[in-house]
């Protein structure tokens, strides 16, 4: 452990000056209308100026900006500011921007205090503008009691193992393996089945460079397996994971090896949703299946080598149902065994339906392609052309309603002879050329589809089908344990969940843990490759040094004050942050409490159960929290504008 | 009740042409800059999209098509190129080959070879039949000292064919615009019932439409100039129709009239007017600067050709009988027949003698229903009677 705080720091970092004469500059920030829009900017920075001395009190419209930044480094030096408080959004979003601005301008960037005035007062505060301007008063009043009794603090740096774990071998999984690899990183992947590829293995041809599937993956698995910083274990799970960022312990069955790893990328990837029984027919009519049996009889090298037939008949209609499994509703869909709705759209299904409509097309020009969807989706660089030469081709759309739903039942049996020949058009002769246009029909096909048309005004068409494909979508993969054990967040979908999907789009709410590909979202191959590269990037990153900076928040023991009664380790909720230590002190052997600041989240329940107060959190020490009670009960009504 | 798709027959209404339908992706713009469309009637994207899917009884229950006079402002803004004024054009052609159940005008348009056929064996039959009418005689009744046309041709025996031959074909057209009437009027409700009255208050638009084609005006100020040239041929048509039909005996005469006498200003004004319509139409199928002439298929130059051939045939057969010249007045005269013949033979089965019909026929129609419909609303307020 390395920390290296000094004995008096208050003393040593303020040049002698106490609680009540150090210069404070006070920043509020507009937030380009965001905050101003609501609060009264200038009757904050006027309160302000009251409470800190009025050495700085500024407003600006975009403290975050370059200018805006450089407004308190100048103000550091110009006007000796020993501390500086910013009044703007929520800390998670630019705290950090203001600490680093503090340490560009040669203070320690600990003795900076954020408070949130747009997320807590500006935004949910609209309807009552004055109100609102006096919670950001009292709020700020608050920062600045808790800037004076800041300390100086030294973030805490530590070994880190230059190792990355990649869980899952689908092609998100091996980008981000080989990435890692080639920036000098060991890695270890682990695949939980029998061999690399995931689901693209299945695939035929992509979008949107018709490559085939498998000569892609085919290049990147033999870069993966040839590379001696790659080691590859299949059909292996993880099954118990501890440690921390730097230093994670992994446990993976059933081969019983143990990895020492740095960091871990998930690439868990996705389940393609399975319809329930009877939905679209399926499980009830052969002639019913999925995208992925689709492009597996399209693969020459599939099952049918690349005919399209069922039950050993030629597929004269193809009628593709899009959005099967998801952008479910409420009241119109079944939920599945969980008893969740899939709502969200699974994006990458409309281009490869197709994608895959326009090879039949081209390939088996006689077979009719008809694509029922609900919108089309096609969202991506090169994604429209397919639509395009979808319709070109000749594919033929009907567009439906989430709640009048294509309904798929077998055809009424096959009509006599003297029928069909009634359903010629009267008139045309047997002659070659004129062949009557019922029969290249083909009548017979084993199922019928009907469908409300809204581009055909709504109206009931009955579409002959000999298959049936269902878009099936994309659902979260089980990975309970995983979750489990890494204390991985879920959103609401039942997807990963990142911690900003802007601003850190690929990191995991635990230090250290990394998101590539689809277990965070539905998204197609490229998108997978650019998340798997993106989180190798980020991996690498963190361990690139062979050392790891944590921010200091953590609860150090006064051993002055320190008993040693152990309330600490029991109150702890996470796993040996904090241990009893015996020590030789003056002569004499003491217990007293040890705090791991690698493990250490400064969660303070430690603190709140310390008898003697020998445990604090730095950053949130109790007297800070006592100046800032006294600031917002403190009585300001001269300040204020009181209203009815 | 649902509608049976069958996707094959737009590849039977290509061989009619406008063969770029599989690009429209029924935006619908068409349709927005259409002066006619509305008012019940969303063509041409309603109709395309039939066409798509092969809904044929819905396509031969529209009368939409013939609301088209092929402006081609849907084919100028169309995004996709799909030309939909020509796949108009294409579905006429194909409800006149579907209304036609004798096969002739299917048959006309799809094959090149049955045109040809068609004109040859119509051809022959003013010929065999002088030359039989010769033959028996023993060729005594060709004058050759003085032109005498009636002695050649005599007008009675002529008149008399003709009346056949129109009878012939007035029965085929009256037959196809009855099929016309029983796919557009085919109820999709089969209790309700269009009134006879219905049909008879109607009576006077189908008389006004089927003169002056007026509501092709509405297509816009910047088509009147195709609306009046349509209305000069038509006016010089049906002048000969009815010199030819109904007067042969008094038109086809071996006197010469004085210049004011309506038998000869007749013919000429309707003589020139022909030349003139027919003239235009061949131009501009060969310049191809408007829409409406970009696409020609072979039954598209049939019609003008013949109508100049016969002008000007006839304008020869009277010049050389005033000039008194026997043979170049009796060959003259053959060849005027035979192409006449021919042209109404082909025409009946596919081009304009049909659209003339169909066209009016179809404003008719659509009127009838809008009538019943109309009548068939109760008035607000009024309670259900058992």
């Amino acid at each position: 452990m390395d920390k290296s705080q000094a004995q008096d720091p208050l003393r040593e970092a303020d040049n002698g000056a106490t609680a009540h004469t150090l210069r404070i500059g006070v920043y509020v920030c507009h937030c380009g209308g965001n905050i101003s829009d609501v609060v009264d900017v200038e009757r904050v920075v006027q309160a302000a100026s009251g409470l800190s001395n009025g050495v700085v009190t500024r407003h600006y419209p975009a403290m975050c900006s370059e200018t805006g930044q450089n407004l308190i480094i100048d103000d550091i030096s110009n006007e000796k500011l020993d501390r500086v408080v910013v009044a703007a959004c929520s800390p998670s979003l630019h705290e950090h921007t203001f600490r680093a601005a503090v340490a560009r301008a040669g203070k320690n960037a600990y003795l900076y205090e954020h408070v949130n005035i747009r997320e807590q007062v500006s935004w949910c505060g609209k309807s009552d503008p004055d109100g609102a301007t006096n919670k950001a008063i009292r709020l700020v009043g608050a920062g600045v009691a808790k800037a004076r009794l800041l300390r100086p603090l030294a973030p805490i740096s530590m070994d880190a193992k230059r190792h990355v774990t990649v869980v899952g071998g689908g092609v998100s999984g091996l980008r981000a393996a080989r990435d890692l690899a080639r920036i000098g990183l060991a890695v270890t992947l682990i695949e939980r089945s029998a061999s690399l590829g995931g689901h693209m293995a299945q695939w035929h041809l992509v979008y949107p460079t018709e490559d085939k599937a498998r000569d892609l993956l085919r290049e990147l698995v033999d870069e993966v397996i040839g590379d001696p910083n790659i080691t590859v274990h299949t059909r292996a799970e993880v099954i118990e994971a501890s440690g921390y960022v730097g230093n994670f312990l992994l446990r993976v069955e059933p081969e019983h090896i143990t990895v020492e790893t740095g960091a871990i990328v998930l690439a868990t990837g996705f389940d393609l949703y399975q319809p329930q029984e009877g939905e679209f027919g399926y499980g009830q009519y052969p002639e019913v299946i999925t995208l992925d049996q689709l492009e597996r009889m399209l693969d020459p090298e599939g099952p049918t080598s690349g005919r399209l037939e069922r039950n050993g008949r030629a597929v004269n209609n193809v009628c593709l149902i899009h959005c099967v499994g998801s952008r479910q509703i409420e009241g119109i869909h079944q939920p599945g065994p969980d008893g969740k709705l899939n709502e969200y759209c699974s994006r990458v299904c409309c281009t490869a339906t197709l994608r895959a409509a326009g090879e039949i097309r081209r390939r088996f020009p006689r077979t009719n392609v008809f694509e029922l969807y609900r919108d089309i989706r096609t969202y991506g660089r090169g994604h429209e052309e397919y639509y395009d030469e979808a319709s070109r081709l000749g594919v033929l759309f009907c567009r439906y309603e989430a709640d009048r739903p294509p309904v798929v039942s077998p055809a009424e049996p096959k009509k006599g002879p003297g029928l069909i020949c009634a359903k010629h058009p009267p008139g045309r002769s047997g002659k070659l050329n004129l062949v009557p246009f019922s029969a290249e029909e083909p009548d017979d096909s084993a199922l019928v589809v009907q469908v409300k048309d809204t581009l055909t005004f709504g109206e009931e068409l009955e579409i002959p089908a000999d298959l049936v494909v269902l878009v099936t979508g994309m659902v979260p993969r089980e990975i309970d344990t995983l979750v489990d054990q890494l204390k991985l967040s879920r959103s609401a979908d039942g997807f990963l969940q990142e911690v900003h999907p802007k601003l850190r789009p690929v990191e995991l709410a635990v230090n250290g843990l990394f998101v590539a590909g689809t277990c965070q979202a539905p998204m197609d191959i490229s998108e997978s490759c650019a998340a798997g590269s993106a989180a190798a990037a980020k991996a690498a990153a963190l361990l690139a040094s062979g050392r790891i900076e944590l921010d200091p928040f953590l609860a150090p023991v006064d051993l002055d004050v320190c008993r040693g009664e152990g309330k600490c380790v029991e109150a702890c909720q996470y796993q040996k942050a904090v241990t009893l230590v015996e020590v030789e002190r003056d002569g004499r052997k003491v217990r007293h409490a040890e705090v791991n600041s690698a493990l250490c989240n400064g969660c303070g329940m430690c603190t709140a159960v310390c008898p003697t107060g020998a445990i604090q959190v730095e950053g949130w020490r109790l007297d800070q929290f006592d100046a800032m009670v006294d600031a917002l009960v403190a009585d300001y009504a001269e300040t204020e504008v009181s209203h009815a | 009740m649902s509608t049976r798709v069958h996707p094959e027959l737009h590849r039977d209404i290509a061989r009619f042409g406008g063969d770029d339908i599989t690009k429209c992706m029924n935006c619908g713009n068409c349709t927005a800059v259409c002066s006619l469309a509305g008012d019940g009637a969303v063509f041409p994207r309603k109709t395309i999209r039939y066409m798509q899917l092969g809904l044929k009884d819905k396509l031969l229950a529209s009368p939409e098509p013939w609301l088209c006079y092929y402006c081609g402002e849907c084919s100028d803004t169309c995004p996709r190129d799909a030309n939909p004024a020509e796949t108009m054009m294409a579905m006429r052609r194909w409800l006149t080959a579907e209304y036609d159940h004798s096969g002739r005008g299917r048959r006309l348009y799809t094959s090149e070879k049955a045109v040809v056929t068609t004109i040859l064996k119509a051809a022959f039959i003013p010929l065999a039949l002088l030359l039989a009418l010769h033959a028996v005689t023993g060729f005594q009744r060709i004058v050759t000292d003085r032109v005498e046309l009636n002695t050649f041709a005599p007008v009675m025996w002529v008149w008399a064919v003709v009346l056949l031959h129109f009878a012939f074909l007035g029965y085929h057209l009256m037959m196809n615009a009855l099929h016309m009437i029983q796919h557009i009027m085919k109820p999709e409700d089969p209790e309700a019932k269009v009134p006879w009255a219905a049909y008879l208050l109607e009576l006077k638009s189908l008389a006004i439409h089927f003169i002056t084609q007026k509501r092709w005006r509405e297509c816009g100020e910047e088509h009147d100039g195709q609306w009046l040239t349509h209305l000069l041929l038509v006016s010089g048509y049906v002048i000969m129709l009815v010199l030819v039909v109904g007067m042969l005996g008094w038109f086809q005469t071996d006197n010469i009239y004085p210049v004011y006498h309506p038998q000869r200003w007749l013919g000429y004004y309707a003589t020139l007017v022909l030349i003139y319509a027919s003239a235009a139409m061949l131009i501009g199928r060969f310049r191809k600067r408007t829409q409406v002439h970009r696409f020609s298929r072979p039954t598209d130059w049939l019609f003008p050709s013949f109508i100049l051939v016969g002008a000007i045939t006839g304008i020869l057969v009277h010049a050389f009988r005033y000039a008194g010249w026997p043979w170049p007045t009796y060959g003259m005269y053959l060849i005027h027949v035979m192409a006449m013949v021919a042209m109404l033979d082909s025409e009946v089965g596919i081009g304009k003698w049909a659209h003339m019909i169909y066209r009016p026929l179809a404003i008719y129609l659509m009127n009838v229903k809008k009538r019943t419909q109309n009548q068939a609303v109760p008035e607000a307020g009024a309670l259900p009677t058992n």
